[in-house]
């Protein structure tokens, strides 16, 4: 056989199992959209759930409530991952570092349920209520971990002549992290944590017995919330095709969400070149 | 050795001559190991000292040690007593303080990538304190004119610092380190990434800048050393073999060493 051929080959099959890997995301989405479709209109995002039988009726309550959630849960995870990330990368060379590294690992290997009972405990069983509290709480613990890590690596990045540069001019050390360190390695961090926002978006597990849900608008962050992928599960147990269809378009568009923020990272995430 | 440097160099004209700052027996380590052994100079006011030596004899570890960077490097740690002014600066706690009179330029041009050309020069003073936007616009441009690049970037103020050439780059970081206004610059090898048009430029603008401040440069060119420099130390394997006029160093060193490295016969 001449290398040609052989290279054609090579190509072929590289090109064949390369499309055998696009195939399940995209009968995914063409699935979802298919399913979905036909039961989103305006009312979808606009109004409430309304009892098996009466016609029309949305999940905007739950949509809302998505954002309330993770909302909460960035202010739980961003600080607590984003100055755990520069500690690392700056000053946890050492034992410290090591421990916490670790346990960032181990953190982000844990079953999302298993954090939900945590916050279950911790936070459900105090208030004696569910909460959307709870369930931000739930979510941003497990932001942690992937947010430490990347604006850990992040930052590291950074090349340490800048550091230099930095503590050269005479700045106090603290400016030239954040004001110099932490804004060359942001566009960096910003993927890391849309990411993570992307993933705890789809969560459902950790939410069932912390945000629960609710079937009525709400604003308050210590009563019960309703969230789309708790919707969507609840609508797809049931037993009734009106409301399959009506999961179905809960999870188009939870879907969309995911892309929109998807795409949003790809935008923000060009590399600064550090010469 | 030591004592016959602390006698000061017989001065080409030693009318306006003083000093800025000495070096008395400083040592510096990296963990175990031994950087600089014991080394005195100094430094004369408005002149350009330059060090030379081979690769790795401690020539950059000395002058991080006269703005303290040195100690910056994880397990570095340094011994002796640097002056400036009369004043022990190994003894201040505020090292920010020091490092705004004594300013440093890197080896590699190091503009900060997220900022516009005019924010890299500010970034000194703005990040330090608060300045009318009128004044800082003067001492941009003032900088700018000073480091020889007003005129090519004075249309690219609000673009990335990174865009500009490798020698303009350099002079941009060169700029931002005057902006502070210091009275002492280090210059760590900043010629070695450029191109020779480029360390003509720089080393024409030394020449400028030694009327208003002290110079202390590194260089592993000697040809450079020879033009630039009015003093010139030769290290060796973290010790100072000889200081002397540059002139004398390159025509008649005392040391062995010295003549050997000069005349290129190791290094």
């Amino acid at each position: 056989m001449t290398r040609n051929i052989k290279e054609k080959i090579y190509l072929l099959i590289v090109f064949a199992f390369t499309l055998i890997a696009v195939i399940p995301l995209i009968s995914v989405i063409s699935y979802v959209f298919l399913q979905g479709i036909s039961a989103i209109n305006w009312d979808f995002f606009t109004r409430l759930p309304v009892p098996f039988g009466d016609p029309g009726g949305g999940m905007g309550n739950a949509i809302v409530g998505t954002f309330i959630v993770v909302g909460l849960a960035c202010v739980v995870g961003l600080p607590i991952g984003i100055f755990g990330g520069i500690w690392l990368a700056l000053y946890g060379n050492n034992k410290k570092g090591f421990v916490i590294r670790y346990a960032a690992d181990v953190l982000s290997s844990i079953p999302t349920i298993v954090i939900g009972i945590f916050a279950y405990v911790l936070i459900v069983l105090v208030m004696k209520r569910f909460s959307a509290l709870a369930g931000g709480f739930a979510l941003g613990i497990i932001m942690i971990p992937t947010v430490t890590r990347t604006t850990e690596e992040m930052v590291k990045m950074v090349p340490r002549t800048l550091f230099e540069a930095g503590l050269a001019l005479g700045l106090p050390e603290w400016k030239v992290i954040m004001r110099i360190i932490f804004r060359t390695a942001w566009s960096g961090i910003f993927t890391g944590i849309m990411l993570s926002v992307a993933r705890i978006t789809g969560e459902t597990a950790p939410l069932l017995f912390t945000a629960f849900n609710s079937m009525y608008w709400n604003f308050a962050v210590d009563q019960p919330t309703a969230t789309m992928t708790v919707q969507i599960y609840n609508y797809a147990i049931s037993p009734f095709a009106q409301w399959h269809a009506k999961a179905w378009a809960g999870s188009l568009t939870l879907m969309f969400i995911v892309l929109g923020v998807t795409l949003l990272v790809r935008k923000f995430s060009r590399r600064v070149h550090y010469g | 050795m030591d004592d016959t440097l602390l006698k000061a160099p017989d001065p080409v004209s030693c009318s306006d001559l003083s000093e800025r700052m000495s070096a008395h027996k400083v040592n510096a380590w990296f963990y175990e190991k031994q950087a600089l052994h014991g080394i005195s100079m100094k430094i004369y006011d408005k002149k350009v000292s330059a060090i030379i030596g081979p690769s790795g004899c401690g020539k950059s570890t000395f002058i991080r040690c006269l703005n303290r960077m040195h100690e910056t490097v994880p397990g570095a740690t340094m011994k002796g007593s640097i002056f400036l002014d009369g004043k022990d600066i190994l003894s201040k706690k505020d090292v920010a303080s020091l490092r705004r009179v004594v300013g440093m330029v890197f080896q590699k041009p190091t503009p900060f990538p997220t900022m516009t050309v005019y924010d890299n020069v500010a970034a000194g003073i703005k990040l330090f304190g608060r300045i009318s936007e009128q004044k800082l616009d003067r001492v941009v441009e003032q900088s700018l004119r000073r480091a020889a690049l007003w005129e090519e970037v004075k249309d690219l103020l609000d673009k990335p610092g990174m865009g500009l050439s490798g020698g303009q780059q350099q002079r941009l970081c060169i700029a931002r380190a005057l902006a502070i206004e210091p009275e002492v610059i280090l210059l760590d090898e900043p010629c070695s990434a450029l191109d020779p048009i480029s360390t003509a430029k720089i080393e024409e603008l030394i020449h400028e800048l030694k009327r208003n401040y002290t110079i202390v440069i590194v260089t592993h060119n000697m040809q450079q050393a020879a033009r630039v420099a009015d003093y010139t130390g030769f290290f060796l394997l973290g010790e100072m073999i000889e200081f002397d006029v540059t002139s004398k160093i390159f025509t008649n060193p005392r040391d062995k060493r010295t003549e050997d490295y000069i005349t290129g016969r190791f290094g």
